[in-house]
């Protein structure tokens, strides 16, 4: 069989030149680049022991992925212990399945922003199948009003001036929304409150995951998450494997090293969920469903991610802990943002496109936009080698080295 | 399963394999420059040129061609028909670069005579391959021909060995990190001292003769001072010869790529990344801007907007005003 990347990387070329064309992104990357370095010195500064524990969270990290099956069984356990019920699915297809039998038909969903929602389109699949499914996290609704992907992981639309959040907004709200970001966040708040406390289930990711406690550990600043896995009758949590780490100790390492590579400074929320709602007030009886979600489900997504963890040269990738911090050191991630990109972004995002979320065929041109000028791994808190990886990726492509 | 590359990566792999040089240019053209410099083959010290200051006009002149050429056009398509005669006769770039300036040529070929003048000036004898020397397959390394590469680089071992010596001194960083880092995966007992010409320079520099000039920004190139940890000894090498330094916002080891690696595959892109780090320099409040490496050399002027007053030069270059003529 002959696979002729000829046409893909013509069109793929022609992607990024109209993205560095776009003076949207260019002014939006530049300011946030500056914002980013910033605000990450000053925190470094403020917080000096966090290189020393990113070192030790590379550790945890390593450790964890080579001992991944196990990890899942002993999360899966604590989970059913804390009286959640866990799945384990092997591909995209199993992911949804699962998540759409726990929802069902009919349904209204409030979703909190997730990488991994991306990975598995889901969103669009829980609306074909019959749902209403909100974006809760402000930068992710508007790309749900735009259509659009996200153009970085952290501030997904980052590439949208407040002029056109106003247009989207005005349209969509039937009403003018005025230009202005205060009154832009007010319309939406408005909006999704009532969907909050209406909505049958909540959807969430998670930054982290203790195995030995069951904690999902999410970070946030909007508050959205609180209120979409806190508010309806159900949460249901769809994490990736990677995010597992042996303890709850270790979570939080992890958690605190990631945000402050993630610009949280100090984030306004970190949520820790390891079960449905309950209370023993009245005669010590436990019941469930107090305030909270009265079901909680955890579905462990492998898709791609185990195999990745038993490739020597390629299971660093899977320490990242999406901070973002290397989009913004990446030349062509500047001038370019997700165009250099399938689903994950940047270079770390192109390891990710062979293995877990489009395959080798959509990895092969981005892999060969990599400068591996090797920015992102001085920036990169588990300083995972992505030129190297890089550097793999093209040998096998040349020579056919794959199987998709 | 078989995979069909862009023509350019088919192009550059196959003139390296059989030609020794990335876009086939002739041992001699790539000599040139040491006519009536007598350097002997053999010695102690090789300096190694790798070809590649000599081979920048004409990647120009490659990536230009492939700009213009649709790649989904008729005309790409009959090209790509044509290959096989170009398979017989080789890449002629002759005929492809005939619209290179004399003047680039001149340019780019001389900084290899200037880096040889410098290193002499410090009084270091060293030999030269000339004709016979070979390009030393970083760009297979970089574009993913490892199998390729670990056949080719047997060739330019061989050329090495003939000239007796312990010690590479190389010009390009790129030379000098595949010669370093990957040869030693893919060759037998290659136990060469790998030395770039900062190194050399660095430490030598007392004897470095003082240059007039206003003051000068470095960019570091990505290779050499991520790779090879050489960022300073460019630094120590100005102080020496009396020139001041300006920084750049991110030096060093977070430098800015210069865009150049990905120029003969997104050219235009590589050419906005080219720009703005040149601007990223000139913020530094010099507009006289320094680098050491071939392909950030190309990169950087290729980013100068047209009517930009700023000055790139090689290190070597800027070292050889400093050379008594």
């Amino acid at each position: 069989m002959t696979v002729d990347f000829r046409k893909d990387f013509v069109n793929y070329e022609k992607s990024l030149n109209a993205a560095s064309e776009d003076k949207n992104i260019r002014t939006a990357i530049s300011r946030a680049v500056t914002s980013y370095r910033n605000t990450v010195a000053e925190t470094l500064e403020r917080f000096p022991h966090t290189p020393q524990l990113a070192e030790e969270v590379q550790e945890i990290k390593s450790q964890s992925m080579a001992n991944l099956d196990n990890l899942v069984e002993q999360a899966m356990a604590s989970v059913e212990r804390n009286k959640g019920k866990a799945f384990y699915a092997k591909d995209h297809q199993a992911a949804l399945e699962i998540a759409l039998g726990i929802i069902g038909k009919g349904k209204t969903v409030v979703k909190g922003k997730s990488m991994l929602g991306e990975e598995l389109h889901l969103r669009e699949y829980l609306e074909d199948n019959g749902n209403e499914v909100w974006e809760t996290d402000l930068g992710e609704f508007i790309l749900q009003l735009r259509k659009e992907r996200p153009m970085h992981i952290l501030s997904p639309s980052i590439h949208v001036p407040r002029e056109q959040v106003a247009e989207v907004f005005s349209k969509f709200f039937n009403k003018e929304v005025p230009p202005d970001i205060a009154e832009e966040v007010k319309v939406v708040r408005e909006f999704l409150r009532e969907k909050y406390f209406t909505a049958d289930i909540g959807i969430s990711g998670a930054n982290v995951v203790a195995a030995d406690t069951g904690a999902m550990v999410i970070i946030e600043n909007e508050g959205n998450v609180r209120l979409a896995t806190g508010a309806p009758p159900v949460h249901i949590v769809m994490v990736g494997v990677e995010k597992l780490v042996p303890t709850f100790q270790d979570a939080m390492k992890v958690a605190e090293v990631t945000w402050r590579y993630a610009q949280y400074g100090v984030p306004g929320y970190v949520n820790i969920v390891s079960g449905p709602s309950k209370t023993g007030d009245i005669e010590k009886v436990t019941t469930y469903g107090a305030h909270g979600p009265k079901e909680f489900y955890v579905i462990f997504v492998d898709n791609g991610r185990k195999e990745m963890a038993k490739e020597e040269k390629f299971s660093q990738a899977l320490h990242c802990l999406r901070c973002g911090g290397c989009m913004y050191e990446c030349p062509v991630f500047q001038v370019t943002a997700g165009h250099f990109g399938h689903t994950y972004m940047g270079g770390i995002g192109t390891i990710w496109t062979a293995f877990v979320s489009g395959g080798m065929e959509k990895a092969a041109p981005l892999v060969y936009s990599c400068l591996r000028c090797g920015r992102c791994v001085e920036r990169c808190p588990m300083s995972i080698n992505v030129p190297g990886m890089i550097g793999e990726l093209r040998e096998r492509i040349v020579y056919g080295k794959y199987e998709d | 399963m078989e995979t069909k590359m862009p023509m350019v990566l088919d192009v550059i792999s196959e003139n390296i394999i059989k030609h020794g040089s990335p876009l086939a240019l002739k041992g001699s053209e790539v000599a040139s420059w040491a006519k009536g410099l007598n350097l002997p083959v053999k010695g102690e010290l090789l300096f190694y040129t790798g070809g590649e200051y000599q081979m920048l006009p004409f990647i120009d002149s490659l990536v230009k061609t492939i700009t213009h050429l649709d790649q989904g056009s008729k005309v790409f398509s009959m090209m790509m028909g044509a290959r096989n005669l170009l398979n017989k006769t080789g890449f002629s770039p002759e005929k492809m670069y005939a619209s290179v300036l004399a003047k680039d040529k001149d340019r780019y070929n001389s900084v290899c005579f200037k880096a040889a003048k410098v290193l002499k000036e410090l009084e270091y004898e060293f030999c030269y391959s000339g004709n016979d020397e070979l390009y030393s397959g970083a760009l297979l390394y970089e574009l993913g021909y490892l199998e390729d590469m670990e056949k080719y680089v047997q060739r330019v071992v061989e050329v090495i060995k003939k000239s007796g010596a312990k010690t590479i001194v190389c010009l390009s960083p790129h030379a000098a990190e595949v010669f370093k880092f990957i040869y030693p995966k893919m060759v037998k007992d290659f136990d060469f001292e790998i030395r770039t010409f900062v190194d050399l320079v660095w430490e030598r520099r007392e004897k470095l003769a003082k240059i007039q000039s206003k003051s000068v920004v470095i960019h570091d190139s990505c290779r050499l001072a991520r790779e090879l940890s050489i960022h300073q000894e460019l630094r120590d090498i100005l102080e020496s010869v009396g020139v001041e330094v300006k920084e750049a916002a991110m030096n060093r080891e977070w430098t800015s790529c210069c865009g150049g690696p990905i120029k003969i595959l997104f050219p235009e892109l590589s050419h906005v990344i080219g720009g703005r780090r040149v601007n990223e320099l000139k913020e530094s409040g010099s507009e006289h801007i320094l680098t050491s490496c071939p392909y950030c050399l190309s990169a950087l002027e290729g980013g100068l907007a047209k009517g930009d007053s700023a000055v790139i030069e090689d290190l070597i270059e800027f070292l050889y005003r400093g050379v008594k003529a």
